[in-house]
């Protein structure tokens, strides 16, 4: 197991969400409610191998029929909506684990799901749960931490005799 | 009359924030100040170093509520393994801000992590991770001199301004140090950059001693480091492109950062008289300045210009000053007078001036310089694509002016480098890789997201518009964002192909504290830090900010 600030877990979550497909702002978004489940202590990492594996196959909100639906997509929909009330149930959602944390980020809505679910049925009323006691740190199996960062690395341009030398603007050997 | 605080599309332009100098909120001078009034206590706790000054020390700060140690190893470098780059793997010294004072099992673990730096892990007790190399001009000459009984050469030390050069200060857990969420609330730390700060002046006392220290070695009659050379030397720093992103990444900051520098100029501009004893702190401030500008060294011609430049303003200014200082709103006056008649590094100068006889009036803005970047996160989905447009229109207006379909406009684009994961700058049409462009072309891609808008209907949700097309997430989000803190965006293009990075580095390590800027190419410079300023150890004993 590695050690990782909750910061590490936020960028290293971002970087792999870009890094499967998501836009920037949604993996901005999988960064925070990474963070989140992190400081409540749960298995973050695989989970979201998981959700970022399948989420090419995924439906946006919206869609009418077929695919699971988004957890971040559609927890980005309900964050952003103000005229959404009342109370809403949602079927079929994928990984309702980080549909729940997404929707914490914001506090605007509280879920009533099975958490351990691959894919379930998610109740929505208005209003912030309580946040839980944060842990400060986390840990990732080795096995994750590596996957999460291969995703990550198809945002990293190879390096070029050129770039090395013009890219970051001289590399020798200090005289001073 | 009320002055009203310099208007971002004066403030944030790339060659006025290039041309920045540090203030008395900068954030090593903040430290300072907290240092001395809150009479924190230094000890040497540890300071084991052979002949050849390789071993540990281990510095201690008690503070009222906590105490603070700096761990610093010093290890044998080969000279053709010095270099600053980020992509070096080894370095002359290595340290940790720890949070306590270590035990010896804890000393064990640090030595076998804070040497080999980023392929190292640390844990929530180490605050900051920095490392730095010897000047090679410099270290040995003073140390020769020093086992002589002799005092360096004062002019040649002082055209390097350091002993010591970091070229890494990690915190905010990076690499497994805490994350700044950990000690935010404390006070001592929760400015920015006040840990780091911390650590760096550390390291300058660490400098001091290791260079007496090798020298008593070698002749137990060996001199001291004069004085006046102590204060005038500093850290040195080589700060590259990886810096540049952050001010991009940390809109709520920076705006944080400028509208309390512009506030408090606006304050000392509004003031209606100048009392006799704030014109003599501003003429001796002054004067001191330009004792430094003429020490100030730069193999940058750009630069080594703007300084004849500076040089000329800080004459007229000085020579101008008495009578400006007797008109109405005086102060106001004397920055009306360098805003039409010097050069950008003279009105900087100038702002900087102003500030300096002032903390009474000013200093309490140091507590509003921090920023918590999550205020930034939520998106008002229900504002409509129309009035979504309106607010880009608003805030990016400064771009209309820039045509990014010519391709001077969009020449650049920011990148990760898949070796070290470090950000870079490349040419997007010479080199491959611009797909993977980073979203630091703000100008650009908010005048993209305006026209999007625009095929809309406008009376269509945000929300709607961003569920159906996420990738105008980020835009969306930035935009609404810089809508709130006017200070937030640089006003220029990041991608422009003479765009100098410098700028950007500059005008961070301005608020830093930092003095000497010198270019050594558009996308690196050197610096020192604290060079002028009082030791720790002095502060700690003396209690009194100089």
């Amino acid at each position: 197991m590695i050690e990782l600030s909750l910061n590490e877990v936020d960028a290293l979550a971002a970087r792999a969400a870009r890094g499967a497909g998501f836009s920037w702002g949604l993996a901005d978004d999988v960064g925070r409610a990474a963070r989140l489940l992190a400081g409540e202590g749960a298995d973050w990492s695989a989970s979201l191998l998981a959700l970022l594996e399948r989420a090419p196959r995924l439906a946006p909100p919206g869609a009418r029929e077929g695919a699971p639906l988004c957890p971040v997509r559609m927890a980005a929909y309900l964050n952003d909506a103000s005229t959404e009330t009342g109370a809403l149930v949602l079927r079929d959602v994928a990984l309702p684990v980080w549909f729940d944390a997404l929707l914490k980020t914001e506090g605007l809505w509280r879920v009533e799901t099975d958490l351990l679910a691959a894919t379930a049925d998610a109740t929505l009323t208005r209003g912030a749960s309580a946040a839980p006691p944060g842990a400060r740190r986390a840990s990732i199996w080795r096995s994750a931490y590596d996957a999460l960062n291969a995703l990550a690395a198809r945002l990293y341009v190879p390096e070029s005799d050129r770039s090395r030398t013009r890219g970051a603007g001289g590399s020798r050997v200090d005289e001073d | 009359m009320t002055i009203a605080p310099r208007p971002p599309n004066v403030v944030m332009r790339l060659k006025r924030m290039g041309a920045s100098h540090p203030t008395r909120l900068s954030f090593l001078r903040a430290q300072i100040r907290r240092v001395a009034g809150e009479r924190w206590r230094f000890a040497r706790a540890r300071f084991e170093l052979d002949d050849d000054g390789y071993g540990q020390a281990v510095y201690s700060l008690a503070t009222p509520s906590r105490t603070y140690s700096l761990v610093a190893f010093s290890t044998r470098l080969d000279d053709s393994r010095r270099t600053d780059r980020v992509i070096a793997d080894a370095w002359d010294t290595s340290f940790v801000l720890y949070d306590g004072l270590p035990d010896v099992a804890e000393l064990t673990r640090l030595w076998a992590n804070v040497p080999l730096q980023e392929a190292g892990r640390y844990t929530a007790r180490e605050l900051v991770l920095a490392r730095a190399n010897k000047s090679v001009r410099q270290f040995n000459a003073v140390i020769d001199a020093l086992a002589k009984g002799d005092q360096p050469h004062r002019e040649d030390l002082l055209r390097v301004g350091y002993l010591l050069r970091t070229t890494a200060v990690y915190g905010n857990g990076k690499f497994g140090v805490a994350d700044r969420d950990e000690y935010a609330e404390r006070p001592e730390l929760s400015g920015p950059f006040q840990a780091e700060m911390l650590t760096v002046w550390l390291i300058r006392a660490f400098a001091f001693d290791l260079v007496e220290h090798i020298a008593a070695r070698r002749n137990p009659a060996a001199a001291r480091l004069d004085a006046g050379l102590r204060r005038a030397l500093g850290v040195g720093n080589a700060t590259g492109l990886g810096m540049a992103p952050y001010l991009v990444r940390h809109p709520v900051l920076v705006h944080n950062w400028y509208f309390a520098r512009e506030t408090a100029l606006a304050r000392v501009r509004s003031a209606p008289d100048a009392a006799s004893d704030a014109c003599e702190a501003f003429a001796a401030a002054l004067a001191e300045f330009q004792a430094r500008v003429a020490l100030w060294r730069t193999q940058d011609p750009e630069q080594a210009c703007a300084q004849d430049a500076l040089v000329a303003d800080l004459d007229l200014l000085s020579r101008e000053a008495p009578r400006l200082l007797r008109e109405a709103q005086p102060w106001d006056a004397l920055y009306r007078f360098a805003e039409a008649r010097c050069s950008l590094e003279g009105q900087e100068a100038c702002v900087a001036l102003l500030l300096e006889p002032h903390g009474a009036l000013i200093d309490d803005l140091c507590e509003t310089m921090s920023a918590d970047e999550r205020q930034g996160h939520r998106i008002d989905g229900g504002l409509t694509c129309g009035a979504m447009r309106a607010l880009l229109g608003d805030v990016y207006g400064w771009a209309n002016a820039i045509d990014f379909a010519t391709p001077a406009a969009n020449a650049r684009f920011w990148y990760v480098s898949a070796d070290k994961l470090e950000p870079r700058l490349g040419e997007r049409f010479e080199e491959d890789g611009a797909e993977l462009e980073q979203p630091l072309a703000v100008a650009r891609d908010a005048l993209a997201l305006a026209r999007v808008l625009a095929d809309e209907d406008g009376r269509t949700p945000l929300a709607e518009f961003l569920a159906r097309r996420p990738e105008w997430r980020h835009v969306a989000r930035r935009a609404q964002t810089a809508a709130r803190f006017p200070y937030a965006e640089i006003r220029d293009n990041l991608i422009a192909a003479d765009m100098r990075p410098i700028d950007i580095l500059r005008a961070k390590l301005a608020f830093f504290g930092a003095r000497n800027f010198d270019p050594r190419s558009d996308r690196w410079l050197r610096i020192t830090l604290f060079s002028g300023e009082p030791g720790i150890e002095e502060i700690c004993a003396s209690g009194r900010a100089a």
